[in-house]
């Protein structure tokens, strides 16, 4: 019973961490309605120059998070001019793959930059917290807080700010929003900006949490970002977060009772019941089908 | 001079020039050597570091002369390396292209899941008229999986034997440290390599030398989160704990044994790990960790290789060392069996290479005599490194 609830406590930490990447996701899609693929690479792109920057600096490891932020603002804004200010926004598939098109080139430079080697990241929590036997890890439990205050951040700037109001009017009706005088592509840039500052300390966060940074964490973390913003409901910022712990907590589960070859069935598994009976995720509103 | 002359002349050079042994032309002939593996994706520092040992190597025999041809003349290496991706599809792609082009033979791949159906395609039996299978030499340098070369008689491996090499280890620590009794393993499920290390070797060698093997916990190569697997090692409670897993997996396991508290008393790990991706992803965690290889800078042969290699921008560990070898060990095959390196007797030529491969008992390496099998694999001498202090050791060398 202890191994069972060590299991679901370590995956629902572990979670923080797609709750992380999956806010990225649906932020973008909050105010575009377009999937950025490439946010989780741009992500640990982020995380890979940050640490680069601290080393040529010769900053305190600490520092990796606020140059991991500011690098991963920089290539939010590179990938909005890249692939969606230069690209005809109307064809519902041209960001798509212009954004794969980006997942791949990111990742191969990094794979290039660093000849796919692993990189040691700099760990800023360490221990572990906890009673007897059960224990939980400190450095997931500061990524769970960030997470939280990220969110609550968010929260505060799209309700609470005329920036916020400008986005959400963006993401309702664009042009209305146009015609009382907001422009859509700031709006958007700063969205992308947002979001990738948000990335970059989330790729830190990762690199942290793993102990490492390497090429290998893109595809699952895209995948998993995923699932988490359609689980949660695409454009909801409560529902990334609770996405993310829900499948890193299943995820656990599932390889605790089934295994580890089976585990990733019946995380894409619980993705279709989502995507059959709830396709709007749990905090989206439910898309009319025709 | 009439033009006339000029051209009588210009003829009389030409066909000077030809029937003269040795003479500037005929050294130009080329002996093209093409190497496939990995140059991008995740394992792309594998063929980076193969691609810069097959070019210092041939520059080496280049600088020295070149190599001799089955009519006296003077052949120079000429290396291609292409990019496989570790991928089946593309090796198999890129080996039918090579195929088809000058190449007498290749030196490939880096990934066993591109070796084993690569090796499929090839005709099984030599001199099979029913098997229309590709007919082109490769000798391998990096696919380390077990047993892979009897898939087809134009394959040949110059990798280590893990049997032999986890067998020793484990004979080896049965005698100096007897009071190691248990064994519990890591394994990456999904990577062929990982895989068979772990089931066909280790496992087994480890049951015949008399440790009692606990179990093992099992993850895949892209996983971040090993705290299910530590706590299985943790409730295991192993004196040994070997890890057969790629650097990023190892040292994520190895990290969160770290966290849970999971210290056996000997670390183990997979062969292609003693390399420096291990150290730059957690020097700390993996201190001590023992692992067996079939190279280490530790002679003057070793150590000039290595720096050769460098000055191509590769690393010579285990796996670039073979290559550097496997060159060698070609221009050794092409001058014995008479390779003409002409268009003309390009399949005889590639026949000749087959055949002086599979006659081959015993080859040279950097750390001595490597014995060749009839199934055309080799027994390389080998050695047991540890982590120390941020640096690959010399533990023990058995076979040296």
């Amino acid at each position: 019973m202890l191994d069972l609830l060590q299991s679901l406590a370590d995956g629902l930490l572990f979670g923080a961490i797609y709750s992380l990447i999956g806010l990225g996701f649906t932020l973008v899609f909050g105010v575009m309605h377009k999937i950025n693929m490439a946010y989780a690479a741009a992500s640990l792109a982020g995380a890979y120059a940050g640490l680069t920057l601290i080393k040529l600096a010769g900053l305190p490891a600490w520092a990796v998070i606020p140059a991991a932020c500011a690098a991963g603002a920089l290539f939010g804004v590179i990938i909005y001019g890249v692939c969606f200010k230069l690209i005809p926004l109307s064809h519902p598939l041209a960001t798509l793959m212009s954004t794969v098109g980006m997942l791949l080139l990111i990742d191969e430079i990094v794979v290039h930059a660093t000849d796919g080697m692993p990189v040691n990241y700099p760990t800023f929590v360490h221990g572990m917290v906890g009673y007897g036997d059960f224990m939980l890890r400190g450095d997931l439990m500061f990524v769970f807080f960030v997470a939280l205050v990220v969110m609550a951040g968010l929260i505060y700037l799209l309700f609470n700010t005329r920036l916020g109001l400008a986005t959400r009017a963006v993401s309702q009706h664009p042009v209305a929003a146009r015609l009382c005088g907001i422009s859509l592509d700031h709006v958007n840039a700063v969205t992308f900006t947002l979001s990738g500052g948000l990335g970059g300390i989330a790729g830190a966060l990762i690199g942290s949490a793993v102990g490492m940074l390497s090429p290998l964490l893109v595809a699952p973390l895209t995948v998993k970002g995923l699932i988490v913003t359609v689980i949660g409901g695409l454009g909801s910022i409560p529902g990334a977060i609770v996405a993310g712990l829900l499948v890193g907590a299943a995820e656990n589960l599932f390889q605790f009772f089934r295994g580890v070859t089976e585990r990733d069935i019946y995380v894409m598994l619980l993705l279709f019941v989502f995507l059959v009976f709830r396709p709007g995720g749990m905090f989206g509103t439910d898309p009319a089908r025709s | 001079m009439s033009h006339a002359r000029v051209c009588a002349f210009s003829a009389a050079i030409a066909l000077a020039a030809w029937t003269m042994p040795g003479s500037a032309i005929a050294q130009e002939r080329q002996v093209k050597i093409t190497g496939f593996g990995a140059l991008s994706g995740v394992v792309r520092s594998f063929g980076v570091n193969s691609k810069a040992a097959l070019e210092a190597a041939a520059d080496q025999i280049n600088k020295s002369g070149g190599v001799t041809l089955g009519d006296g003349a003077k052949g120079k290496i000429v290396i291609d390396y292409h990019d496989d991706r570790c991928n089946a599809e593309e090796g198999i792609s890129v080996l039918r292209r090579v195929a088809s082009s000058e190449s007498l033979v290749a030196v490939a791949p880096t990934c066993s899941n591109v070796a084993e159906p690569m090796f499929g395609i090839m005709q099984k039996k030599f001199g099979d008229a029913g098997d229309t299978g590709l007919q082109f030499p490769v000798f391998t340098d990096v696919a380390i999986k077990i047993g892979l070369a009897k898939i087809s008689e134009w394959a040949f491996r110059n990798v280590p034997n893990e049997t032999e090499m986890y067998g020793t280890l484990f004979r080896w620590i049965k005698e100096t440290k007897p009071d190691l009794k248990t064994l519990y393993g890591g394994v990456e499920e999904d990577f062929a390599h990982s895989r068979a290390s772990w089931y066909a070797v280790m496992k087994e060698v480890a049951g015949k030398e008399g440790l009692q093997v606990l179990g093992e916990s099992k993850w895949l190569l892209n996983d971040t989160n090993f705290s299910n697997q530590a706590r299985e090692a943790k409730k295991a409670s192993p004196d040994i704990m070997a890890i057969a897993a790629h650097p990023f997996t190892t040292c994520g396991m190895l990290k969160e044994m770290a966290r849970q508290g999971v210290r056996p008393k000997l670390l183990i790990g997979l062969t292609s790990s003693s390399s420096m991706e291990t150290l730059q992803g957690c020097a700390g965690e993996a201190e001590t960790i023992i692992i067996p290889t079939s190279f280490a800078p530790i002679n003057a042969d070793a150590q000039a290789a290595a720096a050769a290699v460098s000055k191509y921008n590769g690393s010579l560990d285990l796996h670039s060392g073979a290559a550097w070898e496997n060159v060698f060990i070609l221009k050794r095959v092409i001058e014995a069996e008479k390779v003409m390196a002409k268009p003309d007797t390009l399949q005889a030529d590639r026949e000749k290479i087959r055949a002086g491969l599979a006659k081959l008992a015993e080859t040279d390496g950097l750390l001595g005599k490597t014995k060749r099998t009839p199934d055309r694999e080799a027994v390389k001498p080998y050695l047991f490194v540890h982590a120390k202090s941020g640096k690959w050791e010399v533990l023990h060398t058995p076979s040296l």
